[in-house]
């Protein structure tokens, strides 16, 4: 009995600190309100705008800033912003919301995934008067991703900025290995051969490789560089119709794999890094150029080491030039009453942060907001206005309900472009996976 | 009846007792029948519609088509071998080191504070936080501490969750540091009914220990591990968790279990009709091994 | 023995004073086997506890240190701060507050409910008492995880979704608790129940007042089990929570990004902060909760 008497203040005890320890951490926080709503499933405090984006490292801290700018312009709205991981999860999550009927109000959506987002009616439309009266009217869009942001005639989201596939290189290195034209600029690198010869000259300085790209897990990355040969080579987006039809140009996907096959056999790229391993090869010189998003210029900036940025190059010249890109928008998920939407607050929210758009810029991205894209200032901002060019030849992902940013298609096609990279699947059946894999994708009648 | 019975009592507890049963089991029955038989029955049913998790209703009847469509799929058959192939890399490890590790531990008394809290804090810990130490710290290429290790022995370790050939290794590692615990402190509890003076009278006989741990102890654990090997049979078809968090069930989709796609299908793409056909499936799967546990559940109800 | 009995030990039983080695006859195998032993299960157990030591020692390096020098694990400049940005972000707190709440509550719940099916299966005669008994026992074969289609989709209709009901409801029918109990009650002195039903007690009384009272070992176990389990929970309310404020620990640490930042210290430090509720809870309950694991294992 003793031993019982024992286990009960035991139990007691642990009750009692676990009880503590909630107890204070609901004082602490003053959430008492929050947990209230757990149990009655009460929506939360009406002036409050919820605002959900994937944005980590440097984009997290500039979109903090620009959040808090709006904070300190709205004193009085509450406006609580949640980071998630980047890829299927966000969206998952996002979609979810809606069917939990609790979406965000504001959330971020690359516009390679408003189609499908509208397509499943989760999005509230938007019309330009409604936008007129925050100050966001068409002509202050970078037309691309104005029209981008269009499905089924509507208006469904506003874009925030264009982030294309881009060549991040050594400016110092670079010099040593003879790369350099006479004002500094990285000589033309344009054509397979002229691109190889260039990472090989590089390679002689970094003794490691002349480029780094992410391979392992990110199939998105290697999406991202299949897709801009792909399509520099003339071939045809992977899907139509809606991702009913597959067309893959199997050509163009076949030399795109060679010449993708070719980086790594002649040594020049690394076959086994990952994201974070991509950008220090980088920064420690083992490698003098990079492939990746534009987003990753202030891990490098903060490196503190000299280097450059500007499209990628135009390795084939079959189509008018070609790069991967997609773009971040503000979308406001479709709330189950006009109470809970707050239309007029949300789009004020938008609206700031669109003003906010020098800051989103010095973290890489094109802005689509055309007073900070045409500023003298942004004009002036080293290197990130060296590859505005990029985004007029920016390719977004096939428009289907199984594609767009960390989606199926891209881990698919990406996963196949590791394979013929790494070199256990020949070129030619690279592409023959890249189709049959999207033929199983477009086989399956759409959820939405 | 009432008079040959005699007292008042019997009679009202003989009364009240034919509606006591059923209404004292009525609260757990409502939750096991809303929460697990009439979802199973829906899963069924479920099956032979294209229902989308995005629309409401249960979409068309569309006969055997999900069915054939996932007996189609590759990817489903490959998740069920990624599934099959964690549960067989997981189940050994998982059960033969519990067994020695607690027979080892059964023979101290000092210390054993120390083992148990070191084998079984682990499994207390969320699958989320297990992910964040081995994703980003252990298995980091380049950094991590189990790449170090690898170096100085002058071999160059793989990318441990990058290379398809390794990641489901990794994971299996991963899962037999996090639930070993569990195992040991079963096959501990386990050997703490084996009396002791069963260990004394064979080592007066003279039998070393290495004779008692085969001839004695093990075969008197033979009950206890057919309930471990089959609990953890189950426990690891149903594996998601670290995959998901690690992983995604890359590199490659070479880690992807049949969960995954379930969660993937059903929850990401809204395919409700083919994700249930995959549940029902997975389902099957286990069963045939759960069977063996309610086969023992049963007998031990039988014997108290 | 019946396992009734195994039963009551399992979950009663003072587990570590009896040795095991036999004393009187010290043959040197027996020391050499012994030697050998400790040494695999200290080798083991250090190598065991390293992976938790790692992410401590990791969390307070600072930042710089750890991008100058990635490798390393030790510091002469231990920092909180990376705790510190962890807890500015805010939803942490939440989070413990949801998983105690859920876990909580899906525990009493689970209690009461299937102490309540076991009692009458255990000392209730009712017609197709034994019917329902295989029924309710053949729930062990049907996990959960096959079943969350048609879960998910009767609490939206509900409109339980995003609230602790919605995490906790479908995790209430756990059918071994059902049968820990049973086990433990069909061990009770048959005269104990008849002589509170002699004078007068009704069957909802002699199960509250006469059996729960002494069935505190069947329910620590119960509770400790399904605590830690919906504690740990990850799938679910990874499905049926999208509202950062109302997620589970778990769900958070691993969908939110703001909680464990991106540099290594704020990654390790996020998984302790993720690890520490319950090691604290079971560093200091170690002997019960152990017991109580395998008591409800075991059956």
């Amino acid at each position: 009995m003793t031993d019982h008497a024992l286990s009960r203040r035991g139990l007691l005890r642990g009750g009692a600190a676990l009880a503590a320890a909630a107890a204070s951490a609901t004082a602490l926080s003053g959430c008492g309100n929050t947990i209230a709503q757990g149990f009655t499933g009460a929506p939360p405090a009406s002036r409050r705008v919820n605002f959900w984006n994937p944005f980590t490292g440097g984009d997290g801290a500039r979109m903090v800033a620009m959040v808090d700018a709006y904070k300190k312009a709205h004193p009085r709205n509450t406006l609580k912003a949640t980071t998630f991981v980047w890829g299927n999860p966000y969206y998952t999550k996002l979609s979810l919301s809606a069917v939990g009927d609790r979406p965000p109000q504001v959330a971020i959506a690359h516009l390679s995934k408003v189609p499908v987002l509208a397509e499943a009616g989760l999005l509230r439309e938007l019309r330009e008067d409604e936008l007129a009266k925050h100050g966001m009217t068409p002509d202050k869009f970078d037309t691309k991703p104005w029209k981008k942001a269009h499905y089924g005639g509507k208006l469904q989201a506003v874009p925030l900025d264009t982030h294309p596939f881009v060549l991040y290189s050594r400016t110092d290195l670079a010099k040593k290995a003879g790369l350099l034209d006479g004002d500094g600029k990285l000589t033309d690198l344009d054509g397979p051969d002229k691109f190889i010869d260039a990472l090989k000259a590089m390679q002689e300085v970094t003794k490691g490789f002349g480029l780094a790209i992410a391979s392992n897990k990110d199939p998105s990355t290697q999406f991202r560089l299949f897709y801009s040969f792909y399509r520099q080579l003339g071939g045809t987006p992977l899907v139509t119709d809606n991702g009913l039809t597959v067309q893959v140009d199997m050509a163009a996907a076949e030399e795109a794999l060679a010449f993708i096959r070719r980086l790594a056999t002649e040594k020049v790229v690394p076959t086994g890094s990952d994201g974070a391993g991509a950008i220090t090869m980088l920064t420690t010189g083992k490698a003098g150029f990079l492939f990746d998003g534009v987003w990753q210029v202030i891990s490098v900036q903060e490196s503190k080491v000299k280097f450059d940025m500007q499209p990628v190059p135009r390795i084939f010249s079959d189509a008018p030039y070609a790069c991967f890109a997609d773009s971040h928008a503000l979308v406001l998920p479709k709330a189950s009453t006009e109470e809970a939407q707050r239309l007029d607050l949300s789009l004020q929210f938008c609206g700031s942060l669109l003003q906010s758009s020098a800051e989103w810029a010095a973290g890489g991205h094109v802005p689509a907001w055309l007073p900070t894209q045409q500023s003298a200032a942004y004009k002036k901002l080293e290197p990130q206005s060296h590859y505005t060019a990029a985004a007029d030849g920016a390719v977004y992902d096939p428009v289907a309900w199984y594609g767009g940013a960390g989606s199926n298609l891209q881990v698919e096609v990406g996963d196949a472009t590791i394979g013929a990279l790494k070199g256990y699947l020949s070129p030619k059946a690279g592409a023959e996976r890249i189709r049959s894999e999207l033929k199983k994708l477009a086989s399956v009648e759409s959820p939405i | 009846m009432a008079s040959t019975l005699g007292t008042a009592s019997p009679q009202r507890a003989s009364r009240t007792s034919r509606w006591a049963g059923p209404g004292l089991i009525a609260p757990f029955a409502i939750f096991y029948v809303i929460f697990l038989v009439g979802p199973l029955i829906y899963t069924f049913i479920a099956g032979f519609f294209n229902g989308s998790l995005l629309k409401t209703g249960m979409g068309d009847w569309v006969g055997f088509t999900n069915y054939g469509d996932v007996l189609a799929d590759s990817e489903f058959w490959r998740t069920l071998g990624h599934t099959l192939w964690f549960t067989v890399l997981t189940t050994i490890p998982l059960v033969l080191m519990a067994l020695v590790l607690a027979i080892l531990a059964d023979r101290f008394v000092r210390g054993r504070w120390f083992i148990r809290f070191a084998f079984f804090a682990p499994y207390v810990i969320p699958s989320a936080a297990i992910s964040l130490i081995f994703l980003w710290g252990i298995l980091a290429d380049q950094t991590g501490p189990a790449f170090e290790v690898v170096q100085w022995f002058g071999i160059t370790p793989p990318s441990w969750l990058g290379d398809p050939n390794w990641a489901m290794y990794s994971i299996a590692g991963v899962t037999v540091w996090w639930t070993l615990g569990f195992n040991f402190v079963l096959y501990i509890a386990a050997l703490q009914e084996i009396p002791r003076d069963v260990h004394e009278a064979s080592a007066i006989d003279g039998a070393g220990p290495w004779q008692r741990i085969r001839h004695i102890v093990v075969p008197m654990l033979a009950r206890t591990t057919v309930l471990v090997v089959v609990l953890q049979i189950v426990a690891s078809l149903k594996v998601f968790d670290q995959i998901y968090m690690i992983t995604g069930g890359g590199p490659d989709g070479s880690t992807r279990p049949t969960l995954q796609l379930i969660v993937d299908t059903g929850f990401t793409d809204g395919r409700t009709g083919y994700a249930s056909v995959v549940s029902l499936f997975l389902f099957l799967v286990i069963l045939a091994f759960s069977l063996v546990w309610f086969a023992v559940a049963r007998r031990n109800q039988k014997e108290s | 023995m019946t396992s009734l009995t195994d039963g009551a030990t399992t979950v009663t039983a003072p587990a570590t004073d009896t040795p095991a080695a036999v004393p009187d006859r010290r043959i040197d195998s027996e020391k050499l086997f012994n030697r050998v032993a400790l040494g695999v299960l200290i080798a083991f157990a250090l190598l065991w506890l390293i992976p938790l030591v790692y992410a401590v020692l990791i969390s307070v390096r600072p930042t710089s240190e750890v991008l100058a020098d990635p490798s390393s694990w030790f510091t002469s400049n231990p920092t909180f701060d990376a705790y510190d940005s962890l807890f500015d972000k805010g939803n942490i707190l939440y989070w413990y507050a949801n998983s105690f709440i859920t876990s909580a509550l899906t525990t009493v719940i689970t209690v009461v409910a299937a102490s309540m099916a076991a009692f009458a299966l255990s000392q209730v005669r009712f017609r197709f008492r034994q019917g329902v008994n295989m029924l309710l026992l053949a729930g062990i074969m049907i996990p959960m995880q096959v079943l969350m289609i048609p879960q998910f989709l009767t609490l939206e209709s509900a409109g339980l979704l995003n609230t602790y009901w919605g995490v906790v409801l479908p995790q209430v029918p756990n059918v071994v608790a059902v049968f820990v109990f049973k086990t433990f009650f069909d061990g009770i002195p048959r005269e104990l129940i008849e002589a509170a039903r002699a004078d007068g007690a009704g069957w909802l009384r002699t199960y509250w007042q006469i059996v729960m009272p002494i069935s505190r070992p069947a329910v620590s176990a119960v509770t400790i089990f399904v605590f830690v389990h919906v504690w740990n929970n990850f799938l679910w309310p990874l499905l049926v929570v999208t509202d950062p404020e109302m997620m589970t620990l778990p769900v958070g640490l691993n969908s939110v990004q703001d909680a464990f930042g991106v540099p290594l210290p704020q990654l390790m430090a996020s998984a302790v902060l993720g690890a520490i509720p319950l090691l604290v809870v079971f560093a200091l309950f170690q002997r019960r909760i152990v017991s109580g694991i395998a008591g409800m294992g075991l059956k």
